[in-house]
């Protein structure tokens, strides 16, 4: 056989490394990520106790499941936990954003005591918070002495949910914090000084100018604020263990429960392709609802 | 004009961010100082005054025998599962992600599309027939469970790949002329100028992997095969009262993460910049 041209044999080399090494990760999603989503398919029309056979129910499920009224609640729980979390996480970030910008010395330091909480163990600060929002824990101590009362922070429905959005709050703020700043460092200096020589006031500035120039980081900051609030597990399942009465069950929970402790995989897999495309609906109204598209005219 | 020198509120704005930033670490602070107290004294003594002991990690490490909690071991465990995980994670997303940055190779876009679309489908919604999976493959209750499904990363491979696309092509050129091989270019070329990225898919699988609470919760039942993670977590259940060693362990399972954090804290600010572009 005649030899290959020299430049045509390298780049079929090129071409077999490079196809080989993308087929051992195809392989890998073959095992872990596509015969998964082939079992949940398979589980979300049938019925199945983990021993027997599937028989197949048709639309059974997710009839079933669209009727429960404790996965019901379970999803009004992510509106309420929203309702919490939405303004702390965008006050908080944006408090971090405009510090970072206005410190001048020890940026760095102020960046990481935030992004601490968001790289550290969930299991171990949601167990030291348990203890921190008790009826004796320093919190309360705090509070009492200033005010005299105690809050019951883990036993009334709303504020065991306010509790669990500070948590999350409190993990998430310094990297959502982060994102904003890498988008106030895009915006220009000139616009802020053209707006002063208009005689725009401060709010006004934020408003017209800031905010609207940080759509494309705000928009990225709720579409991540949605997704947390979606895969909620460790902080309700360790804190409040989903009380009190189903004040702070999370769909997660609710999933786990289903599956491993009711035993029924083929609910809980109707109820977990339920939560996806909730929440993907939600992020797909968000995105309509207030993505902006900004360009400097 | 203001040159070197601030207003009142800016001052004031200025001790308030700095105020916040240390109000974050409150709960560090806390734990570490209950952790070292006698639980009598957690609730009713200042952040820092008490009789500072030892006692409680004393008493965590003594729990194997007496009250079946091998929390010892459990360390050791999370350390080796983390550690394989993270080790399989980078080696593999380093080439891989080599390959869809550098080379030619037909179906190149298609397996960074499949990349993306990969990560916009929630992975929480794969537990439970991942749970099928290990069962049927006789995986349950053992360490493989807890490493295999984790061994490669899409994730990894995608943001690698990023920052690769962004190196300049005269570092390949001269790789070819010195006939370099390709573990050569990965790990001699590729790695060295590549280090911030990498540092970051480093300490995220860490994290994520020492952290990880459902799916060992799901897959391990014996107590002498948990990972730390969940054995302080039933610990804490089961023996709430105990507020000294359940701290003790809160600080165990924290330490690691914070030390790496401290650590990789230059690499990860620069990472952090292009994770976000």
């Amino acid at each position: 056989m005649r030899p290959l041209p020299h430049h045509r044999r390298r780049l079929s080399r090129e071409a077999i490394v490079g196809l080989s090494l993308a087929s051992a990760y195809l392989v890998f999603a073959a095992i872990f990520w596509a015969y998964p989503f082939f079992w949940l398919a398979r589980l979300s029309v049938t019925q199945w106790r983990f021993f027997d056979e599937p028989v197949f129910t048709g639309a059974r499920n997710f009839v079933r499941t669209i009727q429960d009224p404790q996965f019901l609640v379970s999803l009004w729980n992510v509106v309420r936990f929203l309702a919490f979390y939405l303004p702390l996480a965008f006050g908080g970030a944006l408090l971090v954003a405009f510090g970072l910008r206005h410190v001048r010395r020890g940026k760095a330091f102020v960046a990481l005591c935030f992004l601490l909480s968001n790289v550290s163990s969930g299991v171990a600060l949601s167990l030291v918070f348990t203890k921190i929002f008790s009826s004796t824990g320093p919190l309360n101590t705090l509070i009492h002495d200033w005010t005299g009362a105690r809050i019951p922070w883990t036993s009334h429905p709303t504020l065991a949910m306010l509790a669990i959005a500070l948590v999350v709050a409190w993990k998430f703020v310094g990297y959502y914090g982060l994102i904003l700043y890498s988008g106030l460092l895009t915006i220009p200096a000139e616009i802020y000084d053209a707006a002063r020589l208009d005689h725009a006031g401060p709010l006004t500035r934020l408003a017209r100018i800031t905010l609207p120039m940080l759509n494309a980081q705000l928009m990225m900051v709720l579409v991540f604020a949605i997704l947390v609030s979606f895969g909620l597990f460790t902080e309700p399942f360790l804190i409040t263990g989903g009380g009190p009465s189903d004040s702070t069950v999370t769909p997660q929970m609710m999933i786990y429960e289903t599956a491993f402790r009711r035993l029924q995989p083929s609910h809980a897999a109707t109820m977990s392709i339920i939560v996806s495309l909730v929440s993907y609906l939600l992020i797909v109204l968000a995105r309509r609802l207030f993505e902006k598209k900004v360009t400097l005219a | 004009m203001r040159i070197g020198s601030r207003s009142v509120g800016g001052w004031a704005a200025t001790i308030g961010i700095y105020a916040l930033a240390l109000t974050w670490l409150y709960p560090f602070a806390w734990m570490v100082a209950a952790s070292l107290k006698p639980t009598a004294q957690i609730y009713n003594t200042a952040l820092f005054s008490g009789d500072w002991t030892l006692d409680n990690f004393r008493f965590l490490f003594g729990a194997a025998d007496k009250l079946d909690r091998p929390f010892l071991q459990a360390t050791a465990i999370s350390a080796l599962v983390t550690l394989t995980v993270t080790a399989s994670v980078l080696l593999t997303s380093a080439f891989i992600a080599f390959a869809l940055a550098r080379l030619r190779f037909p179906g190149a876009k298609l397996f960074g599309d499949f990349l993306l679309l990969q990560m916009v489908v929630p992975t929480a919604m794969f537990i439970l027939p991942l749970f099928v999976l290990m069962k049927q493959l006789g995986l349950l209750n053992s360490l493989g469970a807890l490493i295999v499904p984790s061994a490669m990363s899409g994730w990894g491979i995608y943001m690698m790949s990023q920052s690769f696309k962004a190196m300049p092509e005269e570092y390949f050129d001269a790789a070819r002329l010195d006939r370099a091989s390709l573990w050569q270019t990965v790990t001699r070329i590729v790695v060295p100028l590549n280090k911030s990225i990498i540092a970051i898919v480093a300490l995220f699988t860490f994290t994520g992997t020492w952290d990880n609470f459902l799916w060992p919760l799901i897959v391990i039942s014996d107590t002498d095969r948990m990972p730390l993670s969940v054995l302080l977590a039933t610990f804490s259940k089961q023996y709430g009262g105990y507020a000294g060693p359940v701290m003790a362990g809160a600080v165990l399972q924290t330490l690691p993460l914070v030390l790496l954090f401290i650590l990789f804290r230059r690499h990860f600010l620069q990472g952090m910049s292009l994770t976000l572009k």
